[in-house]
């Protein structure tokens, strides 16, 4: 690494003491001072760059670019300056870098033409790493190209591929022009091919030679045929005696195989993949390699799914089996793992066989050999945590008399009458998550019966028969001190399966559905309260019980942003310790939306969401991937492929672009200072409208029993579409429009010329309000926006589109003209689109009255709903009015301070505005003070109402009976499993107290 | 349900399932990169059929620095197991004994003596686990960790160096039976 990056680079030893002394101790006027001197007597160029180096440390703006100016005339000298100058600049100019100096154009064709002057020197290599560490591809490529014609023939193989790898590399940047993309393109490939050829040729190849002998060079080989390569080239090379995947598997390197496999089903070349997994699979069993080398999953399935598409597939498919029982026969030296494998791949190829009855002259409908198959596998394994999610989708899979076979005549019976309680409590666990799957599954349910439970019953009842069921044996678990002392030595608290089944089933039945679009306004119009908050209180009480299950508090994270209380779900959300790596893909579960929901949480002590910027700052601040240089230095090829690839994606990821929006979206609600603008911001480099946004949201922890012909179970607790390229850019476009209302130049920047600064701002404003309506009409009309975003994020973004189309045309019109008339048409649909968004929310709370008002006809508890819950868990949709009055607001008064500048620019008043352009603007301005008033008004009557006493009665009313009423019968299920009506109370506090403070937040939000 | 294969830093996005569990440690980007740069052949992980990582083991290729050449405690050449580690609904299938024997395979490729790691002499059950591998203690590193893991009143707390000898070590030069008995300071490890 080079010395700059720790500190001042050390000035060469001819140096005398004197300048040396005054640089370390950084003494700018005193090394100035010497080094003219120095550089004037013996006529040496490094005593000016100390001299320059120097002068770029003081605080005028001239002498801090003098250095700048020395580069750019070093660069076009074609001169070779000596390293050290070179170091000295590249430290005068580190803060430059990325803003006024590229790189690329300055320090890296210096550091180009140094190492190619001394390509055998140590520091040629110094060269190349400072060029990658700038990410500066084309001078690394030249370095390295000059590095390895100077190490040619020698055993230190790296120069070699690093050329290759960085010519590959800069063939796929962005960094490399059309023309010569093509050219490097060629260039990778063809050194590769006849590194390969060589290989292939030899007898014995020898670290001198220029083949490929590590399975890093191998894999890079195929890496870069994958990329520039024909379909052919590849599968010829992948099937070649020694370069090709088997023999490199039977080198011990497995990597190929599996990566090639990959590969060729995205070609679905089965007979190639059924060939080839049958040979690895065979090289195991005849010692080849050793036995369970290749006994993934993944090659089993790619097998037996090869062998059910070939040809012959009959006869593949035998072979599939015979290789198997083979396997089956060594099952006993193999490890659990590897065991259960076969037990998985057992299934998995049966269930790609051709359904045939297991005995054809005794035929029991529904006794399949696949049913046989999953009985056999949870014989063994119905104990094991993950049993229900190995055969989930196999399950989904059988047939309605499949499943009736399954589920009353196998499972039954795995345990016999006398078996030990807890392994019959796991089993009836297992029975029951089971049943809530076969509800999802489109097979059991009308018009044929339900099979959950092996009776005809619509779904609904099927639900509830089984949370009554399920309830039974929590119950019963409950009471029995031999099952409760023997749960810790189960894989699993039998308890919380129960709850699972018991919550997700009531939640179904509550009528949640995922909040698409076109779901309600609000949560309270598509659910059951009363059976939406027994889900929430039921799998809460179970959170205590087994408050390490991430599985649980993840879920209920969610119900609980879902219902309002925000503050709560960071309380269960805050032991989860998402930190560092894990952020980018965790954190949109708790953070995305959070500033319209509860903008509150950002008036901690400490800032929301800074682990999660600093993470990104911290990881994001060279522009090159973190740790490259490592790989390059291992000589690890896959790896710098790899890791360049995640850097970019890191880059581009939504959650990068919710931190910032949603930490500016706060900061607005309280007035904050917004120090950058967007588009300036660091972590927003590389984001334009042409930059594809990545999510990568993990959803892996959820617990999930719903089967593949539904929505995952995520998908029903999220507030609206999960993060998305299409939602990110729009946010990312409107935090530019903001921007844009909310520029002030800075109090000390007085222009001489004042008038003709004017006018360049305003064609940068016509500039910048004609981009941005662009873009956001763009994203708006994408095929797949509808379905990203939510019905009041979708009004926000379009009124911005319209705002800005509007201020263009108000701005740019000549007031001699008369104003297009699109712009009343502009100005009406902002009006009807903020009517609209005003009308949806505040209608739900005569909605609610109106409800109260006709109970009869009410088929839950909606009309006992109090009306501030109604608004309680829609703040988001209440955050998009303030957000789009706001916009509104901001636009005009832009308008009209534009409208002033002008008249002050140009006396004349020619330059001013049209009359009706403003009185439209005024309008505009009058109807969002109107909607910020009713925001306002909302928001007081939310703190009036959760002031108001008996809240707890009122929750705990919804949830179960009022005293006297006829409780339903699952409110008494759910009151047993939790303890009563008392032991709920402290949730209910819970709830309400987390109301309060979201609401409080919200009372100190502004609506200016 | 499993398939065991080096990491990738798309992995880094499935993680959850792992590094959610409170005895897990989530490190930075670098050092989860630095070990996939370095060493990508001893960072194996396994994964579930949705793509899930349910456990993950990061070790390294490495000697003492040239400067101890002529210490005591001076290690050879030698792999190191930084983190190994199973998702809770992933154990007891052997899936870390698994992932320990890639690395070993990866160790012998890379012409190592031995593999070593580190423990709390507290935690038997890993110690047990490591033992029926063929580990051994080599050395006690006094006070090696900075608090107690089960003793509160305690600000420090023991680990043992186990080793594993590889293919190379033939003559089983670079393990002892009474490594309990030899207490080394925490200054003493590299």
């Amino acid at each position: 690494m080079s010395s700059y990056r720790y500190g001042r680079p050390a000035l060469k030893s001819s140096v005398d003491v004197q300048l040396q002394t005054a640089f370390s101790d950084g003494n700018w006027s005193t090394v100035i001072r010497l080094a003219t001197k120095r550089a004037a007597a013996l006529k040496d160029p490094y005593y000016e760059a100390i001299k320059m180096c120097a002068e770029s440390q003081l605080d005028g703006t001239a002498e801090k670019c003098g250095v700048v100016v020395a580069i750019d005339d070093l660069v076009k000298s074609k001169k070779t300056p000596d390293i050290e100058t070179i170091e000295l600049y590249e430290w005068a100019c580190r803060d430059f870098f990325d803003y006024e100096v590229e790189y690329a154009d300055t320090l890296g064709p210096l550091r180009v033409r140094w190492a190619k002057a001394n390509p055998g020197s140590p520091l040629a290599l110094q060269c190349l790493q400072s060029c990658l560490e700038k990410w500066d591809l084309v001078s690394a490529q030249q370095i390295a190209t000059s590095l390895d014609k100077a190490y040619a023939n020698t055993a230190d193989r790296r120069y070699m591929f690093w050329n290759i790898t960085l010519t590959f590399l800069l063939s796929i940047s962005p960094q490399c022009t059309g023309a010569s993309r093509k050219v490097y393109s060629l260039l990778a490939a063809r050194q590769l091919e006849r590194a390969a050829d060589l290989t292939e040729n030899s007898a014995k190849l020898e670290a001198t030679d220029r083949g490929l002998l590590t399975e890093e060079e191998i894999c890079l080989y195929y890496r870069v045929l994958l990329s520039h390569g024909t379909k052919d080239e590849f599968i010829s090379r992948f099937k070649s005696h020694k370069l090709g995947a088997i023999s490199q598997l039977k080198e011990g390197r497995k990597l190929l195989l599996c990566e090639g496999l990959d590969a060729l089903e995205t070609w679905a070349e089965w007979e190639l993949i059924y060939n080839l997994c049958r040979e690895a699979l065979t090289l195991g069993l005849e010692g080849a390699t050793s036995p369970f080398f290749v006994c993934n999953l993944q090659i089993w399935r790619k097998f037996a799914s090869a062998a059910s598409k070939v040809a012959d597939s009959d006869s593949a498919l035998g072979e599939v089996q015979a290789i198997l029982k083979r396997y089956i026969e060594l099952k006993d030296k193999a490890s659990a793992m590897y065991k259960k494998n076969l037990s998985l791949a057992l299934l998995e190829t049966t269930f790609r066989l051709p359904a045939t009855p297991l005995n054809p002259s005794n035929y029991t409908p529904g006794l399949s050999p696949r049913v046989v198959q999953l009985g056999l596998f949870l014989d063994q394994y119905f104990e094991r945590l993950s049993a229900f999610d190995d055969v989930k989708d196999y399950v989904a899979e059988l047939s309605f008399e499949e499943i009736k076979t399954l589920m009353e005549d196998i499972l039954p019976k795995l345990l016999d009458e006398n078996a030990d309680k807890p392994r019959k409590t796991v089993l009836h666990a297992l029975q029951y998550k089971l049943r809530y799957l076969l509800s999802t599954c489109p097979q059991t349910l009308s018009p044929q019966p339900s099979a959950a439970n092996g009776e005809a019953q619509k779904p609904y009842q099927c639900l509830k028969t089984l949370i009554a069921d399920a309830s039974k044996s929590y119950r019963k678990i409950n009471g029995d001190k031999d099952i409760l002392d023997s749960i810790p030595r189960l894989d699993k608290d039998p308890r919380l399966d129960l709850a699972l089944v018991m919550g997700t089933s009531l939640l179904k039945l509550s009528g949640l559905r995922p909040r698409t679009p076109d779901a309600g306004h609000s949560l309270w119009q598509d659910v059951d309260p009363e059976l939406f908050l027994q889900a929430v209180l039921l799998l809460d009480t179970q959170l205590r019980e087994t408050p390490g299950n991430t599985e649980l508090r993840l879920l209920l994270v969610q119900l609980y942003l879902l219902l309002g209380c925000a503050s709560y779900a960071y309380q269960l959300w805050t032991p989860l310790d998402v930190k560092r790596t894990i952020q980018d893909s965790l954190s949109p579960l708790f953070f995305d939306r959070i500033s319209s929901l509860s903008p509150g949480l950002f008036q901690g002590t400490r800032p929301l969401m800074e682990p999660l910027r600093s993470f990104y700052s911290h990881n994001l601040c060279d522009r090159s991937p973190v740790r490259i240089w490592d790989a390059f230095a291992a000589g690890s090829y896959t790896s710098i492929l790899d890791m360049t690839e995640y850097d970019g994606n890191l880059r581009k990821s939504c959650t990068v672009v919710m931190t910032l929006v949603e930490e500016r979206r706060a900061t607005r609600c309280y007035g904050g200072k917004i120090d950058v603008e967007i588009e300036e911001h660091a972590l927003a480099e590389n984001i334009n409208d042409d930059t594809i946004l990545v999510n990568k949201t993990d959803y892996g922890p959820f617990p999930n029993l719903e089967s593949i012909h539904g929505p995952p179970i995520h998908e029903y607790l999220r507030l609206g579409p999960g993060l998305s390229n299409e939602r990110s850019h729009l946010a990312f476009l409107s935090e530019q429009y903001m921007d844009l209302l909310h520029y002030k130049p800075p109090k000390d920047y007085k222009p001489s010329k004042a008038s003709e600064v004017a006018l360049r701002d305003r064609e940068h404003t016509l500039e910048t309000l004609s981009r941005l309506s662009n873009s956001l009409t763009g994203f708006l009309h994408q095929p797949a926006t509808p379905t990203r975003l939510t019905a009041p994020e979708t009004t926000y973004y379009t009124v911005l589109s319209l705002l800005s189309a509007a201020l263009l045309i108000a701005l740019s019109s000549p007031r001699s003209d008369p104003v297009p008339q699109t712009l009343s048409l502009l100005s009406k649909s902002i009006k009807s689109a903020l009517a609209s968004l005003r009308t949806s929310f505040f209608a739900l709370a005569q909605q609610g009255t109106a409800a109260a008002a006709n109970q009869q006809t009410q088929t839950h508890k909606t009309s006992t709903l109090p009306s501030a819950c109604l608004h309680l868990t829609e703040l988001p949709h209440l955050a998009a009015i303030r957000d789009t009055a706001l916009a509104v607001r901001h636009s005009a008064a832009f308008v009209l301070a534009f409208h002033d500048k002008e008249l002050a620019r140009d006396r004349s008043g020619r330059s001013g505005l049209h009359r009706e352009a403003m009185a439209e603007m005024k309008a505009l301005s009058e109807l969002a003070g109107r909607a910020l008033a009713e925001v306002k008004g909302c928001v007081h009557r939310l703190k009036e109402a959760l002031a108001e006493a008996g809240w707890l009665d009122r929750l705990l009313g919804l949830v179960f009976a009022e005293e006297g009423e006829d409780e339903g019968e699952l409110g008494k299920v759910v009151e047993e499993v939790v303890g009563g009506r008392a032991a709920a109370e402290e949730w209910a506090g819970r709830v309400v107290e987390s109301w309060r403070e979201g609401v409080k937040g919200w009372g100190m939000v502004r609506m200016e | 349900m499993a398939n065991f294969r080096r990491f990738r830093p798309d992995d880094l996005n499935k993680l959850s399932k792992c590094n959610l569990d409170p005895f897990t440690e989530t490190y930075d980007l670098g050092f989860y990169l630095q070990y996939y740069a370095k060493w990508p052949s001893l960072f194996q992980v396994a994964e579930d059929q949705h793509g899930n990582i349910i456990g993950y083991i990061m070790g390294k290729l490495e000697s003492s620095p040239d400067v101890y050449r002529f210490s005591e405690h001076y290690l050879p050449w030698h792999a190191h197991i930084t983190a190994v580690t199973v998702a809770p609904g992933a154990r007891r299938l052997g899936i870390g004994k698994l992932l320990t024997e890639q690395l070993e395979l990866a160790a012998d490729a890379g012409d190592a003596w031995f593999v070593d790691l580190f423990v709390r002499v507290s935690n038997h059950k890993a110690i047990t686990f490591y033992k029926n591998m063929g580990y051994s203690v080599f050395r006690v590193v006094k006070d090696y960790y900075g608090e107690h893991s089960t003793d509160p009143t305690l600000s420090s707390e023991d680990a043992y160096d186990m080793r594993k000898p590889m293919k190379k070590d033939v003559k089983r030069e670079h393990v002892r039976e009474d490594g309990e008995k030899h207490e080394v300071d925490p200054s003493d490890v590299w």
